[in-house]
Formats: C-alpha cells, sequence, structure tokens
C-alpha cells in the first residue's frame, strides 16, 4: 500500500483468536525464576546514584550538534522569511495583531523537534501493552500520510508497570460492568451529584492500600497537584521543591503564592541546610516565623529514573517540623514487595509522611490521580479542594478499573497473579537495567527503578534510535530538552511486567546493535556493569545474557 | 610559534616598567607565570586571536589593557555571584547553636485547618448517590428514586444505549487507560477522530483534547500569555480563568460584568496607551455562559469590538457546548456567529458530551503550539480511549438528529423546548423570595434569593475580597471564612432538603469555594440542571415542590435576626 491517506486510517479488524490477544496483551511468564522482590534492605543508607559521564569527545560533539542545529535553524529563519512569507505568516505581525507566539519563543520546537516529530506523537490503536499498534505514517511538509497499515512494537513507551492495559481479564470485566450499572460518566462534581457509592468506595480501597486514613480521588493526575496546593499553601508558607519536581506540582506550588525554595536533585545535604536556614531567617522582609513549611518531592523521578531518600527524608521532615508530600506518580504499585510505593518499598510507616499523592494511570492501567492522608485533613480538603467542587468527578469505568486492579494486587481477585506481577516488574526492571549496563550503555537511575533512562547526548541519536527501534519492533520514547537538560538527550525505557524475559533478550539484543551502529557503548564502568571493576564493560550479548537471570537478583547491580 | 615569542618579549618589557624598582624580582618571577600562561593560551583553538588581540591593544596604550583586564575579571565575578540570589543584606548571621535554639523554638501550623463546627454541615449535605447518577437516582438516606435535577448531563447521552454500547466496544478493545501522554503514544485513533469531530462540528480548524475539564484553561491561556501581554476579562469570570490569569502573570483589566458598553468604554481608554506601544498580545477573555451567573454573554457585540480595538477573543463555551444554538454549537452558533470570529474557544466534554475532559479548537499555529508547550497537554496522561469515542458518539448523534446540514437538531430543540417550559413555570409558581438570575436558554436554571430579600436579611452584595478588580493583582492571601455566605447558602440548602424529603427531587445549589474565589462572588443560587428527557410533569413537579419548600423555610425568616437564629440550626446538622 502506498501512502495516500491524510489522516490516520481506521484501526485494521484484529481477527486473532482472544487467546493470542490476551497473550499480546500481557505475556505469559515462562520461567519461575524470572520473578524477584523489590525492597530496600532496612538500615541501608540508600546508594547514591552514579551518574555516569561519556568521554569529552561526546560532549564536545553534542554542544556542536547544537551549535550546527541553531545556525542552520537561523539561516533557515532568515532565508524563508524572505522567499517563503506566506509560511512564516503566523510569527510576524499582522494586521495590527501581534503574532500566536514570537520567532524567537517556538525557535526550539520549530527548528529542532519539528525535524523528528515522526518520533513523537505516534497515534496507536488498540491496547496499550506487552505490545502497540503503532500506525505507519510518513512525514511530509506540514503533517503525515499514512498507508492504512500499523506496525505491532514490543511496548518499552506506555506507563503500564503492572501489565494491566488489557482489554481481557476481570478489570475489563469490571469496567464493562460499571458503564451498565454506573453509565460512561457522572456529569457533575463531586460536592454536587458526582459523589456516588463507588467513588467512595475506590478512596476506601486506594486509603487502605496506601495505608492511610482517608483519600481523595480526582480525574487526572496533573490536575490532582495542580489544584492541590491551593488549599494547604498561601504567601505565608514555604515550600521546599526537589529541582526536578513534576510540571504538575511546580504549577501548583506557583499557583498558591506562596515562597518557594528549590534543593538540590535528592542532595538531602542542601535540603537539610535549606531548612536551618530558612527557620532561622523566617519570612523575607519581615522575619517573622514562616507559618509552615511544606517538602515536596517525587518518590520516583521519571526522567532519571532515580529514588526519593525517603529514610533521610522523614528524618529531616520530622527534626524540622515540617510537612512531607510525596508524589508517588510513577512508584505506586511498580515499587515495593506489595506494589504500595516508596513508604512500602524503604518499609517506613505511611503514617510519618503527611500526603501521600499518586496517580492511577501508570500502575493501574486507569487514569486520575489521589492522595491520602489523614482523616481530619482530607475532610477538610472535602470541602476546601477546587477539585472537589469545580471539576468533574472520576467516571465509573476508570473506577472499576481501579478498584479491580488494587483488588488483583492485594490477592483478592485471582489470587497470586497480583503477587506475580509485582515480581514480574522487580525482576523485568533489573534485568534490562544490568544487562544494558554490561552492554556498555549508560543508563541512569536507581536499581529496582522501572525507567530506565537510556543517555544518548547527541540530539541526532534521538532519532536514530528510535526509527531503527521503531524499524526493529520496539516502540521508545526519546525525550531532551525541556524535559531534561539540553546536554543529555535519553531515551526513556519503561518497562512493564507484561513483558517476556524473552521479549527483554530481544529488546537487548536489538539496542545493542543500534547502539553498536550509532556509538551509545560509552559508559566508564563506574556505574556498574563490568566483569572486571573499573574497566568498561563492553560485554557481547551472549555474555551479557549468559548470567543476566542471575546477576539481576544480587543485591546489588553491577 | 612566532606569535608567543613576541608576546613574551612585550608583556616582560610592559610589566617591568610599569612595576616598581624594589618589587622589580617579585614582578619578574609573576611576569615569568603570566607569560607562561599566555603561552599555553596560543596552543589553546581561538587562543591565537585573543593574544593578538592583547598585542595590539597593548601597543596603542597600556592602561587599557589594564582596564579591559579589569573589566573582565568584573565580568567573570559578576556572572558568578549572580547565581546566588539572596540578598545578603537582609539575611541574619547566625551560629549552629542559635540556629537550634530557634529550630526547638518553632512551632508550625497545621497543614490544613480542621472541620469547623461552621462547616461540619457542607460535607453532610453532598448528596451520595447509589448507582449511576441518571435522570432518576438512588441516594443513601433516601426512599425510593429520585427525580434528579442535579446532574449537568443536558442531553441525557450517559443513559443512551448506543453511547454505552460504544463505550463497552472501546473498553474491550483497547482497555480504560490511555497509559501515556498524546506525545508518547498516547494519541489513539478514537482521539485524533474526536479531535477532527470536534473540529469539524464546530467549524474550526484544528482541536486538541485535554485530560481534564478544570485544567484546560490553565493550560491553554498560559501557553499564550506572558509578563508584558493583556487581558482584557469580564469581572465575573469562572474560577478556572482566574487561575489561569494569575499564573499566567499578564497585565489585567476587568469590564464589568457582561456589560459592553464598558468593555467598550475600557478599550477605548486603553487605546492611546497602546497605541504608543509595541504591539503586544491582547485578549478579551469571557465565557459563553458564566457558570457563576448562568447568564450569556453578548457576543455579537464582543465581537465587534474585539475586531476594531484589535483584540483575540477567548473563550470559555464549557457550559454553552451542546446546549445552545441550533445544532448545539455553543454561544457563537445562538448568534450565528461563524467559529472563525473567536480565536480560541475551550470547552468541557464532562457535560453535554456525558464524557470526560476538555477541549481547545481554533486556528492550525495556534493549537499546534499548545502540543508542545501546553503543560497539561504535555505533562498530563491523554484521556481515556473510551472518553474519547464517548464525545464523538454524542457529536454523532446530535448530526444524525438532522435532516439537512442547517435546520436543527432535534435532540437540541428537545432540550430548548423543555427549558423553555420550565423557565415559564418556574416564573410563574416561584415564591417572592427567590428570583431566577440565569439567561432563559440556559437549562442549568440558577435560582437566588431576590436581592430586596437579601437586604432585609442583612447579606451584603457580593462576599470575598475585591482586591483583583481594583488592582490587578491577586490577593495574597485567601478569603477567610465568612458567616453570611455559609448562613446564606445554609438556607438554600434547607430548601434543597426539604424539596428531597417531601417530594424525591434532588437539586443542587452553587458550591463556590469562597476562600479560592479571587474576584468578588455573588450570593449563592440554587441550581437545577433541566435535561433533554425532562418531562414536563416533572418540571410541574418540580415548580410545586420548590413553591411549598421554600415557603416553610422563609416562614420563619424575616429579618437579620433570624438568620442568626439560623447558627444553631447550622452547627446541628
Amino acid at each position: 500500500m502506498s501512502f495516500t491517506l491524510t489522516s490516520i486510517p481506521n484501526a485494521p479488524v484484529d481477527n486473532r483468536p482472544d487467546s493470542v490477544i490476551a497473550d499480546h496483551e500481557y505475556g505469559k511468564l515462562t520461567l519461575k525464576e524470572y520473578l524477584y522482590t523489590s525492597k530496600h534492605p532496612v538500615g541501608e543508607p540508600l546508594p547514591t546514584p552514579i551518574d555516569d559521564e561519556p568521554p569529552m569527545a561526546i560532549y564536545i560533539a553534542t554542544y556542536i550538534s547544537y551549535l550546527i542545529l541553531i545556525i542552520v535553524g537561523n539561516i533557515r529563519d532568515f532565508f524563508g522569511k524572505v522567499f517563503r512569507p506566506k509560511d512564516y505568516e503566523f510569527l510576524v505581525e499582522s494586521n495590527g495583531y501581534a503574532p500566536w507566539y514570537t520567532a524567537f519563543e517556538s525557535f526550539y520546537v520549530r527548528r529542532l523537534k519539528t525535524r523528528i516529530d515522526d518520533c513523537f506523537a505516534r497515534p496507536i490503536h488498540g491496547v496499550p501493552g506487552r505490545y502497540i499498534n503503532c500506525f505507519n505514517r510518513k512525514a511530509i511538509r506540514g503533517g503525515f500520510v499514512y498507508d492504512g497499515t500499523s506496525n505491532e512494537c514490543l511496548n518499552l513507551s506506555s506507563y503500564n508497570y503492572l501489565g494491566f492495559a488489557q482489554s481481557h481479564g476481570v478489570c475489563t470485566d469490571a469496567a464493562l460492568k460499571s458503564v451498565d450499572d454506573y453509565g460512561t460518566s457522572v456529569c457533575s462534581p463531586r460536592a454536587h451529584s458526582g459523589t456516588s457509592d463507588l467513588h467512595l468506595e475506590c478512596e476506601r480501597v486506594i486509603a487502605d492500600f496506601v495505608g492511610k486514613e482517608d483519600a481523595i480521588i480526582v480525574s487526572q493526575g496533573y490536575g490532582t497537584n495542580a489544584n492541590l496546593f491551593s488549599s494547604l499553601a498561601d504567601s505565608k508558607t514555604l515550600v521546599i521543591s526537589d529541582e526536578l519536581n513534576h510540571a504538575s506540582i511546580r504549577f501548583g506550588i506557583r499557583l498558591t503564592g506562596a515562597v518557594v525554595k528549590v534543593f538540590k536533585h535528592n542532595d538531602m545535604k542542601d535540603l537539610e541546610k535549606l531548612l536551618r536556614n530558612q527557620i532561622a531567617q523566617g519570612q523575607p522582609k519581615t522575619h517573622r516565623p514562616w507559618k509552615k513549611i511544606i517538602i515536596a518531592v517525587e518518590g520516583l523521578y521519571s526522567m532519571e529514573g532515580n529514588l526519593c531518600n525517603l529514610p533521610k527524608l522523614v528524618e529531616l521532615k520530622e527534626k524540622y517540623k515540617s510537612y512531607l508530600f510525596v508524589d508517588e506518580a510513577h512508584s505506586i504499585g511498580a515499587l515495593g514487595p506489595s506494589g504500595k510505593g516508596v513508604c512500602d518499598y524503604f518499609s517506613i510507616d505511611p503514617n510519618r509522611i503527611d500526603l501521600l499523592m499518586g496517580t492511577l494511570t501508570k500502575s493501574f492501567g486507569a487514569t486520575g490521580g489521589y492522595f491520602a492522608g489523614d482523616k481530619k485533613i482530607i475532610d477538610k480538603l472535602r470541602i476546601n479542594y477546587i477539585s472537589n467542587n469545580y471539576t468533574e468527578s472520576v467516571p465509573p469505568p476508570v473506577l472499576a478499573q481501579i478498584i479491580s486492579s488494587l483488588r488483583v494486587i492485594r490477592g483478592e481477585l485471582n489470587p497470586g497473579e497480583g503477587e506475580e506481577r509485582l515480581q514480574r516488574i522487580a525482576f523485568n526492571s533489573r534485568y534490562l537495567r544490568l544487562g544494558l549496563k554490561k552492554l556498555g550503555f549508560i543508563v541512569y537511575g536507581a536499581d529496582d527503578s522501572p525507567v530506565v533512562p537510556l543517555l544518548l547526548f547527541l540530539p541526532a541519536k534521538m532519532p536514530a534510535l528510535s526509527r531503527m527501534l521503531y524499524d526493529m519492533g520496539i516502540a521508545v520514547v526519546i525525550v531532551s530538552y525541556p524535559a531534561t537538560p539540553i546536554i543529555s538527550a535519553r531515551a526513556r525505557l519503561c518497562v512493564s511486567a507484561a513483558l517476556t524475559k524473552e521479549d527483554l533478550d530481544y529488546i537487548l539484543e536489538k539496542i545493542n546493535e543500534v547502539g553498536e551502529l550509532i556509538y551509545l557503548k560509552f559508559s566508564s564502568g563506574i556505574a556498574g556493569g563490568s566483569k572486571i571493576p573499573g574497566r568498561p564493560p563492553r560485554m557481547t550479548l551472549e555474555e551479557a545474557l549468559a548470567t543476566n537471570v542471575e546477576d539481576c537478583k544480587q543485591a546489588k547491580l553491577g | 610559534m612566532s606569535v608567543p615569542m613576541v608576546t613574551k618579549t612585550v608583556t616582560t618589557t610592559a610589566l617591568a616598567a610599569m612595576a616598581p624598582p624594589s618589587l622589580e624580582a617579585l614582578g619578574d618571577s609573576f611576569a615569568q607565570t603570566f607569560v607562561y600562561y599566555l603561552n599555553f593560551l596560543g596552543k589553546l583553538p581561538g587562543g591565537s586571536i585573543i593574544l593578538k588581540y592583547i598585542k595590539l591593544s597593548y601597543k596603542n596604550d597600556p592602561i587599557r589593557s589594564l582596564f579591559e583586564l579589569a573589566l573582565f575579571i568584573f565580568a567573570v565575578h559578576y556572572f558568578l555571584s549572580s547565581k546566588r540570589k539572596e540578598n545578603k543584606a537582609d539575611t541574619i548571621r547566625f551560629s549552629d547553636k542559635e540556629i537550634n535554639e530557634l529550630v526547638a523554638e518553632w512551632e508550625p501550623e497545621p497543614l490544613v485547618d480542621e472541620v469547623t463546627p461552621r462547616e461540619k454541615w457542607l460535607m453532610k449535605s453532598i448528596p451520595q448517590i447509589i448507582g449511576a447518577n441518571g435522570s432518576k437516582a438512588f441516594i443513601k438516606g433516601v426512599d425510593g428514586p429520585v427525580v434528579n435535577f442535579a446532574s449537568c448531563d443536558y442531553l441525557n447521552m450517559s443513559e443512551l444505549e448506543r453511547v454505552r454500547e460504544v463505550t463497552k466496544l472501546v473498553i474491550s478493545s483497547s482497555g480504560v487507560g490511555a497509559c501515556g501522554p498524546p506525545n508518547f503514544y498516547g494519541s489513539a485513533d478514537v482521539h485524533v477522530r474526536l479531535e477532527e469531530d470536534l473540529a469539524t462540528y464546530l467549524g474550526a480548524e484544528r482541536a486538541i483534547l485535554y485530560g481534564q475539564d478544570f485544567v484546560t484553561a490553565g493550560s491553554v491561556l498560559p501557553s499564550f500569555l506572558k509578563r508584558g501581554d493583556l487581558c482584557v476579562v469580564d469581572s465575573g469570570i469562572n474560577l478556572a480563568i482566574q487561575k489561569a490569569l494569575i499564573v499566567s502573570r499578564c497585565d489585567i483589566e476587568w469590564f464589568d460584568h457582561n456589560d459592553p458598553e464598558h468593555l467598550e468604554q475600557i478599550l477605548n481608554e486603553l487605546k492611546p496607551v497602546l497605541d504608543k506601544q509595541k504591539i503586544r498580545r491582547r485578549f478579551i477573555v469571557t465565557e459563553g455562559i458564566f457558570e457563576t451567573s448562568g447568564e450569556i454573554c453578548s457576543l455579537p457585540k464582543i465581537v465587534e469590538l474585539k475586531d476594531r480595538f484589535k483584540y483575540r477573543l477567548f473563550l470559555d463555551e464549557s457550559r454553552s457546548i451542546g446546549v445552545l444554538g441550533q445544532n448545539g454549537k455553543g454561544v457563537a452558533e445562538h448568534y450565528n456567529i461563524p467559529r472563525s470570529d473567536i480565536n480560541i474557544t475551550i470547552g468541557a466534554l464532562s457535560n453535554s458530551f456525558a464524557s470526560s475532559g476538555g477541549f481547545c479548537v481554533g486556528v492550525v499555529p495556534m493549537i499546534h503550539h499548545q502540543r508542545i508547550l501546553s503543560l497539561a497537554y504535555v505533562f498530563s496522561a491523554s484521556l481515556p480511549p473510551y472518553c474519547a469515542k464517548v464525545a464523538s458518539e454524542v457529536i454523532h448523534q446530535i448530526l444524525e438528529s438532522t435532516d439537512d446540514g442547517r435546520s436543527s437538531s432535534s435532540i437540541i430543540s428537545q432540550l430548548r423546548d423543555i427549558t423553555k417550559f420550565s423557565y415559564q413555570l418556574m416564573e410563574k409558581h416561584l415564591s417572592s423570595e427567590l428570583t431566577i438570575y440565569s439567561d432563559s436558554n440556559n437549562p442549568l436554571i440558577h435560582v437566588g434569593l431576590a436581592q430586596k430579600y437579601r437586604e432585609l436579611l442583612g447579606f451584603p452584595n457580593y462576599y470575598g475580597s475585591a482586591q483583583f478588580l481594583t488592582t490587578g493583582k491577586p490577593s495574597r492571601y485567601l478569603n477567610e471564612f465568612d458567616k453570611y455566605y455559609n448562613w446564606e447558602s445554609f438556607i438554600l440548602q434547607k430548601i434543597i432538603d426539604l424539596t428531597l424529603k417531601n417530594s424525591n427531587i434532588l437539586i443542587t445549589r452553587s458550591k463556590l469555594i469562597l476562600e479560592h474565589e479571587s474576584l468578588p462572588v455573588l450570593g449563592p443560587h440554587l441550581l437545577i440542571n433541566i435535561k433533554r428527557t425532562t418531562t414536563k410533569q416533572q418540571v410541574e413537579d418540580l415548580a410545586h415542590a420548590l413553591a411549598s419548600s421554600s415557603k416553610k423555610v422563609f416562614a420563619n425568616l424575616h429579618n437579620n435576626i433570624d438568620v442568626l437564629n439560623l447558627e444553631r440550626e447550622l452547627l446541628d446538622y
């Protein structure tokens, strides 16, 4: 077929038997050995994540790459404006209206991101489970053309840590039943007529799961944070935020008018220094004491794969009488022996943390967010939280998906399945991470993190990796500035429990091939993976895979 | 090698000449080191150019070289010190021991205040629905089904069999969640289809979807506004847009709520000032149907003004899409104004479309810009695929109910007819203490205490702070709890409770959180949502029930002393 369609085609009909489809959404466990339980040894300090550095030449090449892109971009802008004024209409003032945005504001997007647009926003159809179906397309000037076919890729791109993205199984059955019993939407904010028995049940289940007295659910994770801080802080409050906190937290804090101080990512010394200074100095100008201090961190940082240092954070927060807010967007479900997030992983009583926030998108195959806390906090927020009074409530099928998936994890539905999912995500994350290290790639993050950032550095390697892997049937996400520092472009691999060990072997084989071809293996060995400590690890695929199952179950990877 | 050699001679002589004789020895060794580094500099790429410059510059004027060196050192110092943002003069130095004492002394306030006895009724009065929030619903603590006038499902689409069928179809082929942001494999075929459907339905070039209704405004507006841009905003705008404006840090001018004459006056006043400046982004910001007052905006005049004064128009159609116009295309269709005259339209999918999320429609570059720079689009997961499908299906249902492209959709006209009937009937039966505040085309009927009666009871004209209106800057503190606002809301709640208890009819009231509102808030309203499938009989029952329950509530309320007596009742709720 040729690329003639200007809009995405309809999804091709899938005539495969249900059992095959189910296996493509969630691969069967091939061997009992491919399981692991993730837990941080109690009392041991959190190992400092080692961010390996590439050779200086890579840095220089990266800067030169951007320099060339900027120069070429400016030249094209200059000549474009002269010879193709029509294409630049929206960038210049016309008829007394200022442009929607300036050429400068949009330069990065127009001249850098647009060139590799085919690697972003690939439209899909069906379930984003173990495999993901991407429509094949070709970039043309100003858009894409499609040929009507799609490519089934192994999925390292979706947030599907526990593999609940499925169209078969108990969760789907529950979601389907809820459509009959509750309809498609509640069509009302919670405070009006949007509180059903299903909402209260879901909040009960979540609160029990995370180990808090009560919880509130919201229809979107971003929206949960964006409106939450308005109910917690005002201009006499100090909010201390990790420099890599998610945009929604930063947005939420900005709305409050509170004073914000940022500490270096995961740097507990910096945090303590800040706390001591701020308590001593008090509010700016007046030097009156702060009304309260809120420390906002994430459990697992989605771009770095780092865990927060929860034991130390709890210690500091108690010592300095501050409140701790932990965003478990990526860690809930994905970490800890029972999937209860960072508290579970570090064996810390959830009651020592004031507000536990999380999303239901990433591990439970649903959507939305929640936060959980003591009953008196949640009670107040039920009448003083913007989302409760002004925004849509969570739709019933989503609630049914959340409740049923949490029941599976707790072993109340399909006993054994939840445990297997938890142990598979723990195994798969370690297996892939160690495999990449052995092959010589630079990967960031904690050993148990299901987010595995594979460092590329050079901007040109982003589309190269993405396109080559796509052709080999592997879907990955590439990220760079503004989500990461401009120098360290990366591919973010999101591991899922739905993948089998054989899938991971295939993925390692293909990434190895591409890595050889576009020179991605430049780790120095300080982050582990070498046979002889200190030497740069450059194992062959066979060497790397030979003992990887046993190796990845060692207490410390590397 | 020749360049460094020459430099050596030049530099040594220069330094020797400058140094007093007693320091000669020291000067020599310094000069040697200095020259060594200069030589080293020459080996670096581009270093020879610098050396050449120094040499030439010195030849003409040695003082100039020193001056340049000083400038260079100052620049480096300034560059390094600019990172320390804190104003040193404002900080007090403490020893570690003193800090420990201060830490021990410090007693923070709780993370959130506890619910006060005066607020408890607010939580207790939230109805708990058992099962679906449909046209009939079951409520905890109430016998038998109640007629539901509290859900915003104007077209009653969540109960339509066809809508439920497509929902199940999508869930059983795509699962529930989208599992990723739209830019990273979170955009499924159904999402793209809905964007196409919305754009075609509303007559716009392109559409973009958001995962939640409330975040849409807060994400769209700030992507086109920066410090120095200007918004002229209706002073009765909803909370989502208030927050959006605060975050964007643009300049704000307010015009009186739904008063285009005042808008014209403001624009006229601004014109001479703006004409002198470089052209900046300017928006007029308003709503189709106002969330807080239920009125419909005077769009034709606003469109005329925005064209005359060269502003762009941002319109929030959350409450008017699927409601107003012959085919439910919103307030633009209501006034027969082409969609292209409205530069940015946002709306909610969670009301008439029986789905979730929000959307924005407009021209291609505007929408494209959001795909990369709009926070709630970039940093959050897509809508669940079935939600997109539901909204698409509702659009198809509306379009299919139209015989040909031009005439009216029967689904929308059903809603319009029953709305019209409801207003007529309500006006006939409403007690004199109550007034209808909403526009008679709005199926969400706002009924509040009549202004005269409010004065009698001692309620103020508005609640909350007007600082945002007068200074253009939001207050740095939240509004305080207002007991009058609490009482007025409680009077309405009593009417709601009686109506529910005696007639099995559920209505609701405006539940604004005064603490979070940055603009002055009018008195609270009873909210009655008319649905397409509401029968005339149901409306008659409602009108009678409302009349009898309000009569009972108002029987003991004649002056502000009676209002104070509500306090005990409120505490015992």
